[in-house]
């Protein structure tokens, strides 16, 4: 059985904690007294993957089982999350591919013949063919993408897009045209972390930016406490109207799967575990893999974080009506990620990754390490932040990874023109948003190349509202000090020095909190 | 105190105001250093003395405006203030002769004396502005003077260094030479015609456009015409200046400058024979120990550039022996022995001669010189730019040879590098290295051309004789010591240099560096926004290199290796790679039959499918190496509503992938035949260099856009054409040589970088 999350009290006797930060990591010395947060062990894993779909498929909550919704001439689209989950890439065979296959030999079975399956990249890149095989597996993929038959959501085609109507809130609902006409629509979810599933599967996946302006905007962002509770967010609020008025229109037929955290193989497991119980073996391989790190080049070290695939274990899969999967899939997620917090502390510290939902095979530019430290970690809470209010945030990046020119065109825009004169998500919204996302240069981008949609970055900004709201400072460890400055915020070398900074908003002996994440955590904060 | 016996004997009774009193005095070169100076002295101390000014009007200034602005400069003010107005002084006692030494006007008559101080003040004039100036114009004037009556005295100031390369003591006399003096003015004067001559043989011509096209083939024939007749007109010059140098040394002077004063004096002791004449000899003449105040220098003379020179720790060391005299003498002294010999003129039959001079007497030696310089700037250091005060370098005078040694080293090691950063990899280091590099380079050449001159100078062992100076000076009044004074003795030589002379030259390069201070530190003008405006505009722009890092052979890669086998690939990039040295020559030399060359590659592909392999796989590569700058400014022009055009010498289908940024595209059309297959030949003639320049003027007239204001965006030499031909240029990321030019002309130059995440290889 697996250990639930603790919080340690660091002493003397607490070695070096393992920080992440960019592509790499370090091994810290927090001051005696700091909390340090951790997720709970990986939940064993369902031994039998294909056993488990058929049962949620055959056995759906509150739905019919699936091969009563299937008939010959009935138009099926399957929708699917796009690479951006799960992190990092999952070994193959992707769940995803699993549940489509499972699913389109029972629609084959009750002889559905007009399938078109797609992702549900909303204002995402278009993931290359590649990047699809990999989701769907080889023999989908051959099936289905040279007649066109599986193809990535495109926001921007007026034609594929089907205005539902307006939720009581006066919220535009418009999705994907062939997705909203067909007989069913099966979703297939991986709900990675607390915010992902529910209402924000199709309303947000499939959705056009006309509807996702409804819910993605600065005000709704600073009032989702947090986005990782569905119960609280004013954006799952929005989605979940969506949600229900999309019900009323079109049959979905929701399948969640949730994950274990298992995120590190071999032999990089040595991440996965509590600093004091490594082994000598794992306290070689930290040393090989600091080493090695230490002397290879940028674009090596980049290569070999982006190669890494998880050995994720499946630890649940439910389908059926969106609402109550999701009741069960989010009660799965706490189980993997929640850990109880007693109170708030004065600073909050996480490490920020190589990897985040928009760099998948792309390089973390400075506004996703933004958003990825004050947008998902520090959201990560259930009940109130980590970090009181005037507090400070420290998060470990440097900040040097430069923008994908490719993915990335219109965050480099945003990083040279708009943050250059703005750090303010409010005004940056009012002044900019507009023309950023109808700008028909990035249109072209989004649609024809590889590029996120051109409001993109601005949504980056968006969700690390609530935390540029809610912290008086925050400091970045080891980061470039111009990009630090330019994103409004400072940069530090050391913790200590970073300390040393934010004593001006808490004090000389403030308390502390770590949020050892990755694996994924959510903080319970009581 | 001189003796007034002796005073009583040469000059007789009163001083030199009461003897100047009434008489009317032509003075020529008033505008230059000493002929100023001694028109303040005469206007302050010599007030009933009557001044004409022979003074060249220049452009549309005339001659008498000309000395209203002199007469308005400070020196002059106490002068004039005194006499009521510059209004005032012309009318009471200055007139004005407009009129040139080439064509001297008629001079009024009753003049008494004349005092000619213009001439050249250029060590190394062409041959033929040597002869005209000192030689031609010395006797034109003498010719005016003759025409108003024997009774004028003539004074003519020289240079001590008539004397050439003779050595040891120089009498206070003719200088002694057999040299035909109608003969070497005839020869001189012709020079200019010959050596324009030579200059359009097809031998120096060949050599001049070869270098031309060298450097310049790639932007074109017609840019390395013009540079190669830029070039010749600048080989007259040197040419012209290269004879008149050889000519005065296989006579025995150190160059032109010297040797043509010299056959003026001849001109000048000819008239001695029937007419009182004077020659006034000062050595090297610095600035003023007392009058009109301490320090007072008008431009920079012989030695200053040095001392600036070795004030910013740039002049390493001299080629002087430590012992060697340097002659130097104040300007006031100069003027002052000028005053003293036009109060006694002398008899005709004989030129009178003064050497004003300081060897003789107070003898300032190099090592002198040297050390106080240096403790001038060890106590007040050159301070410009960040780096604190400058190194100063310690001399040993090592001797005029391993001088030169070290210059030749350096000038080799300098052409090396500079052979070296022409020919590496463009980049922002290597602009910076090319840029310290010239401004080494000109260091050197500055050195160079300053010990050249002023090695005969340094090496000169003369001790020049002035014991007609000194009976000058001991004949003068008591009374007028203090204003006509020129003892030498007097000149305390570590006084003078430290607390005079080097303030005094220092001090406007202080005021210049205080300027350039307050000024942002930014030497290239940076990127300003895009204007927009009511009248069609277009913003040109280069791809290859500019708008994306590649280039012709990588894209061709790109194209061929994404549908080989790895070893196929192999194989391709072994034969690309073989070829590539005989590429790069191509492409230095001439850019279209690089590209063409290039272009043979793609016999055989069939055009739909390039378009297809772009759609499909280049796409990618292209964008993501986009340099995130350029697309902003395109897009930016797009916002101004400014037209955009790409020129480029890639073939079209790489187009592609950008195209929605562009209003139009003039890209190189590879030709295929009726399948559909490439030739291997192009459509038409790939646009690079002149070309584009010649269809940006076609297309801009067609269109009706005007190019001067419309912008234009390269990044290399071959595309100076391109540039030259809009109002607004900008060097993106610019080669080596196109960043000197836009440099040079203040163009804009920016660094629009892919970004380094951009992959390097084909994409799987």
């Amino acid at each position: 059985m697996s250990r639930p999350g603790f919080v340690l009290e660091v002493d003397d006797r607490t070695p070096p904690l393992v920080v992440h930060e960019g592509l790499g990591f370090r091994l810290e010395d927090f001051p005696p007294g700091t909390r340090v947060i951790y997720p709970p062990e990986s939940l064993p894993a369902i031994d039998d993957v294909d056993a488990a779909i058929r049962e949620a498929l055959l056995n759906p909550v509150d739905a019919d089982p699936l091969p009563t919704k299937l008939f010959a001439g009935m138009r099926l689209t399957i929708a699917f999350d796009d690479i951006s989950l799960p992190l990092p890439p999952m070994r193959a065979p992707d769940i995803r591919q699993r549940i489509i296959e499972a699913v389109l030999t029972m629609a084959a079975d009750a002889g559905v013949d007009d399938v078109k399956i797609i992702a549900a990249n909303a204002l995402h890149r278009r993931m290359t063919p590649a990047e699809l095989k990999q989701i769907v597996g080889e023999r989908v993929f051959r099936s289905f993408h040279p007649q066109g038959d599986l193809y990535n959501h495109d926001a921007e085609d007026r034609d594929d897009l089907l205005h539902i109507g307006m939720t009581d809130k006066g919220e535009d609902v418009e999705i994907n045209r062939r997705a909203a006409e067909s007989d069913l629509l099966v979703y297939v979810n991986v709900n990675l972390v607390a915010m992902d599933g529910g209402h924000k599967s199709v309303p947000i996946g499939l959705a056009s930016y006309k509807s996702l302006r409804q819910h993605h905007n600065p005000a709704t962002m600073v009032a989702s406490h947090s986005f990782m509770d569905h119960t609280k967010s004013h954006l799952h609020h929005s989605a979940w109207r969506m949600g229900r008025l999309l019900k009323d229109h079109l049959d979905i037929f929701q399948i969640e799967t949730t994950l274990n955290n298992d995120v590190f193989g071999a032999p990089y497991d040595f991440l996965l575990k509590r600093e004091w119980e490594w082994s000598v073996r794992d306290q070689a391989s930290m040393l090989a893999v600091r080493r090695g790190l230490g002397a290879a080049p940028r674009r090596l070290r980049h290569k070999l974080f982006h190669d890494l695939r998880s050995p994720y274990g499946l630890t649940g899969i439910n389908a059926g009506d969106t609402e109550a999967v999701h009741e069960r899939t989010i009660a799965m997620v706490h189980r993997q990620q929640l850990t109880e917090v007693q109170g708030q502390t004065d600073v909050l510290v996480m490490g920020v990754p190589y990897l985040g939902p928009y760099n998948v095979n792309s390089s973390m530019n400075p506004i996703l390490a933004t958003c990825m430290g004050l947008g998902y970690y520090f959201n990560s809470y259930r009940g109130q932040p980590v970090v009181r209010r005037g507090g400070a945030v420290i998060l470990y990046h440097p900040l040097d990874e430069g923008f994908n020119q490719l993915h990335h065109p219109s965050y480099v825009d945003f990083y040279e023109e708009i943050l250059a004169e703005s750090t303010d998500p409010a005004v940056i919204a009012e002044k900019y948003e507009q023309q950023f996302a109808t700008d028909p240069w990035y249109v072209h981008l989004y649609r024809t190349s590889h590029a996120y949609h051109g409001v993109h970055p601005f949504y980056m900004w968006y969700w690390a509202a609530h935390a540029m709201d809610h912290v008086e400072e925050v400091i970045w460890v080891g980061a470039d000090r111009r990009v630090a400055q330019r994103l409004g915020f400072r940069a530090a070398s050391t913790l200590s020095d970073a300390l040393e900074m934010a004593s001006g908003a808490v004090g000389t002996s403030p308390t502390i909190s770590y949020l050892h994440n990755p694996p994924h955590l959510i903080a319970d904060v009581r | 105190m001189p003796d007034t016996s002796e005073r009583d004997d040469d000059l007789g009774a009163g001083r030199i105001a009461e003897r100047l009193a009434g008489r009317h005095l032509l003075l020529t070169g008033v505008t230059g250093f000493v002929g100023e100076a001694l028109l303040e002295l005469l206007l302050s101390e010599t007030p009933a003395t009557t001044l004409t000014l022979l003074v060249r009007p220049r452009g549309s200034t005339s001659g008498a405006d000309r000395v209203r602005a002199l007469l308005g400069k400070p020196i002059f003010a106490r002068a004039v203030d005194d006499a009521g107005g510059i209004d005032a002084v012309l009318a009471a006692r200055v007139r004005v002769l407009e009129g040139d030494l080439g064509a001297v006007p008629a001079l009024p008559a009753g003049l008494d004396a004349v005092v000619h101080c213009a001439g050249d003040v250029s060590f190394d004039p062409p041959v033929d502005e040597g002869f005209r100036t000192n030689v031609l114009g010395t006797r034109g004037l003498l010719e005016r003077i003759t025409e108003v009556g024997p009774h004028v005295h003539y004074v003519h100031v020289s240079t001590a260094y008539v004397a050439g390369r003779r050595r040891g003591a120089i009498p206070e006399g003719p200088v002694e030479h057999t040299v035909d003096v109608d003969a070497e003015t005839e020869w001189g004067m012709a020079q200019r015609r010959v050596v324009e001559h030579a200059s359009r043989s097809a031998d120096v011509l060949t050599k001049l456009r070869s270098k031309a096209e060298r450097q310049h083939g790639r932007a074109g024939l017609l840019t390395a015409a013009a540079a190669a007749e830029a070039d010749r007109r600048a080989w007259v010059d040197r040419e012209l200046v290269r004879v008149g140098t050889e000519r005065a040394r296989s006579l025995g002077w150190t160059d032109c400058y010297t040797f043509t004063k010299a056959l003026g004096e001849r001109v000048v002791e000819e008239r001695a024979r029937t007419a009182p004449t004077t020659i006034v000899r000062p050595s090297i003449i610095e600035s003023a120990l007392r009058r009109p105040h301490p320090g007072w220098i008008e431009g920079f003379k012989m030695a200053e550039p040095l001392i600036l020179a070795y004030g910013r720790g740039e002049l390493p060391e001299f080629p002087a022996a430590g012992d060697t005299i340097v002659d130097i003498v104040p300007v006031d002294h100069v003027v002052a022995a000028i005053a003293a010999v036009l109060a006694s003129p002398p008899q005709a039959g004989a030129a009178a001669y003064f050497h004003v001079v300081s060897g003789a007497r107070n003898p300032l030696t190099f090592r002198q010189l040297y050390g106080a310089v240096r403790a001038y700037f060890d106590e007040h250091p050159f301070t410009h730019g960040d780096r604190g005060a400058a190194r100063l370098p310690e001399w040993r005078f090592p001797g005029a040879q391993s001088v030169e040694r070290l210059l030749a080293t350096s000038e080799r090691a300098h052409k090396l590098a500079d052979y070296v950063v022409g020919h590496a990899p463009r980049g922002d280091r290597t602009r910076a290295i090319a840029r310290n590099l010239d401004r080494q380079g000109r260091r050197l050449e500055f050195l160079r051309r300053y010990l050249d001159l002023y090695r005969e100078y340094a090496e000169a062992e003369l001790r020049f004789d002035d014991a007609h100076t000194r009976g000058l000076l001991a004949a003068l009044h008591p009374d007028d010591g203090a204003a006509f004074g020129f003892d030498i003795d007097e000149v305390d030589w570590d006084h003078y240099l430290r607390e005079v002379h080097c303030p005094a030259v220092t001090a406007p390069i202080r005021a210049l560096d205080d300027v350039r201070r307050s000024r942002p530190p930014s030497a290239t003008p940076v990127l300003r926004p895009v204007r927009t405006r009511e009248e069609p505009t277009a913003a040109f722009f280069d791809m290859d290199g500019t708008l994306l890092s590649s280039n012709v052979i990588e894209t061709y890669l790109w194209m061929r290796l994404h549908d080989l086998s790895p070893a196929e690939r192999v194989g391709e990039l072994g034969r690309i790679a073989a070829r590539l040295p005989g590429l790069v020559r191509a492409e230095r030399r001439e850019r279209s039959a690089f590209l063409r060359s290039i272009y043979r590659e793609y016999t055989g592909a069939r055009l739909s499918d390039l378009d297809t392999v772009v759609d499909e796989v280049l796409t990618d590569l292209v964008l993501s190496r986009l340099a995130p700058g350029a697309v902003r400014r395109i897009r930016e022009h797009r916002a101004a509503g400014h037209t955009t055009v790409l020129i480029t010498g890639a073939i079209r289908p790489l187009t592609r992938p950008i195209a929605p940024l562009f209003d139009h595209i003039e890209a190189a059309d590879l030709a295929a035949d009726a399948r559909g297959i490439c030739t291997g030949f192009l459509a038409s003639s790939p646009l690079v260099g002149e070309s584009r320049a010649a269809w940006m003027r076609h297309w801009a007239a067609e269109e009706g856009f005007d190019l001067a204001r419309s912008y234009g965006y390269a990044d290399s030499h071959s595309d100076l054409p391109l540039l030259s031909a809009v109002g607004q240029p900008v060097a993106v990321s610019p080669d080596v040589f196109l960043a000197r030019h836009a440099r040079r002309q203040h163009w804009t130059i920016v660094d629009w970088a892919s970004p380094d995440t951009a992959p390097r290889g084909i994409p799987r």
